[in-house]
């Protein structure tokens, strides 16, 4: 027995969000209980109801259109999104950045909507969204809204979600063709630890703008002001002027998987990989 | 504690029982309906002992509640003999030498076999890829790698 709890499952996200109204604190919503399940398990805490979302028709759609952009339910697997060829020609950072994540097994029950709500500072999809520019749909008691990627995250595991409210899906804008967008990152041991830093970029040679976020540095993934590049400037000096805005941003710490003074270190070098990768013609595959 | 109905269908057969919600499909396998087959290693997603086909994609049913798997399609290391006759999968593992203490075997064939039916002719990267998340503490992997090359070899499916 991994917890005490109750569940159940659900068909609608009505039916859904009015039993975590209903419940209050004492219910919480379960996707694919990568981190909900573990959390419980190791803590001995457990809620009293588990709320089963993954039945909900709707959070299991994927909608890739080049025009609208891309509209993926919150449940929808990892390895779905990692697979998906329009998501890895058009948003490569997300295709990427979900298939770095845990194991195959992992992430066949791992949602991205879980990674998200889940608000770890390492969230490996975080930094892809955020350089993307996604927004995230989410419904509660009080109807449904919107919200920019950028304002999801409050904190160490918080979010700006209220009480009994789900995310049902993110929204990645449409992107031209020739849009580039990548993620990396630095981990101890491949599928079995979290990341030490990840990185994702995303630059737009028709507007010249190139857009960073950072993850695992913060209580938040960060996303760094966009910043203009012009092709004549070499990648050293880019990275050079990127880490100066980035160091001041991060405000990494110590802890079992890497030292603060570490984490800085490795931010220049995870942006030159990265920012040569994107800005260099043809790129968008590795 | 409430128990919930829930029927599954495991290597072919179907099973109605009843569980508690914290009960773990790894525990309904195990200690419910006897098929040790699937490991606890880690119970916590890391180790890959306990991988089982959930409507034919490989997962740890460690983090998988059983009531979960209600109405799903399940497959275990014991569904791959036919007959007494090993898989030809089983086989090849035999023929590689990729079994030493044999815990992470179950696991690591129904990893195998996930990938062979997705994708018959692997490379050497992607069957890498596919076991990433099974650990072995004996074999050092190569001989599994040449084992689910050998299966592919000879065209098991
Ligand atoms: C072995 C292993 C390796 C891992 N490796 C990585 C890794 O490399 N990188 C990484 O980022 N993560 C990793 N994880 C963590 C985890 O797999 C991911 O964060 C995953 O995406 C969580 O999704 P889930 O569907 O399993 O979420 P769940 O565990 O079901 O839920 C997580 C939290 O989000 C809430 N929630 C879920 N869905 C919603 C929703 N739609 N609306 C509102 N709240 C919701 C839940 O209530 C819970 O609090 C790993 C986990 C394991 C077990
Ligand atoms: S026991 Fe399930 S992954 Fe280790
Ligand atoms: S054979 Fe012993 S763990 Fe793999």
């Amino acid at each position: 027995m991994i917890g005490t709890f109750e569940y159940v499952r659900v068909g609608s996200i009505k039916e859904g969000c009015e039993i975590l109204v209903a419940q209050d604190k004492r219910a919480v919503a379960l996707a694919g209980g990568t981190d909900l399940l573990v959390n419980i398990r190791n803590t001995g805490r457990s809620p009293d109801l588990l709320v089963d979302f993954k039945q909900v028709e709707q959070m299991n759609d994927l909608v890739t259109d080049s025009d609208a952009g891309v509209k993926i339910g919150a449940c929808v697997p990892l390895n779905v999104i990692a697979d998906n060829r329009p998501i890895n020609e058009r948003h490569g950072a997300l295709a990427q950045a979900a298939r770095s994540i845990g194991s195959y097994q992992v992430r066949n029950r791992a949602t991205l909507g879980g990674n998200i709500a889940n608000a770890s500072p390492a969230a490996d999809t975080a930094p892809a969204l955020l350089v993307l520019g996604a927004s995230v749909n989410v419904e509660g008691k009080d109807g449904s809204r919107e919200i920019p990627i950028d304002e999801l995250f409050t904190g160490v595991k918080k979010t700006s979600l209220k009480q009994g409210e789900v995310i049902t899906d993110i929204v990645l804008p449409s992107l031209g063709s020739q849009v580039r967008s990548a993620f990396i990152k630095k981990q101890r041991v491949r599928g079995h630890d979290l990341a030490i830093i990840n990185m994702a970029a995303c630059y737009s040679p028709d507007t010249g703008m190139l857009r960073v976020a950072i993850g695992s540095c913060a209580v938040t993934p960060i996303l760094l002001p966009e910043v203009a590049v012009s092709m004549d400037e070499p990648i050293d000096e880019l990275v050079k002027r990127l880490n100066v805005v980035a160091q001041d941003a991060i405000s990494p710490i110590d802890d079992i998987r890497a030292s603060a003074e570490y984490r800085r270190g490795l931010v220049p070098v995870l942006l030159h990989d990265l920012i040569r990768y994107v800005l260099s013609p043809g790129g968008g595959r590795r | 504690m409430k128990l919930h109905e829930i029927t599954i269908t495991v290597n072919g057969t179907r099973e109605s029982v009843s569980v508690p919600a914290g009960m773990t499909l790894l525990e309904l396998l195990r200690e419910k309906l006897y098929l040790t087959g699937p490991k606890e290693g880690c119970g916590a997603g890391e180790c890959g002992a306990c991988t089982v086909l959930l409507d034919g994609r490989p997962v740890t049913s460690c983090l998988v509640l059983a009531v979960e798997a209600d109405g799903k399609d399940v497959r275990t290391i014991e569904g791959e003999a036919t007959d007494g006759q090993l898989s030809a999968l089983q086989r090849a593992f035999i023929d590689a030498g990729a079994i030493q203490c044999g815990f992470c075997t179950p696991g690591m064939v129904m990893s195998a076999r996930a990938l062979l039916e997705r994708n018959p002719h692997p490379s050497d990267a992607e069957i890498t890829e596919a076991i990433s998340g099974n650990l072995c503490r004996c074999t050092g992997y190569e001989s599994i790698i040449a084992a689910v090359r050998l299966a592919a070899e000879r065209g098991e499916k």
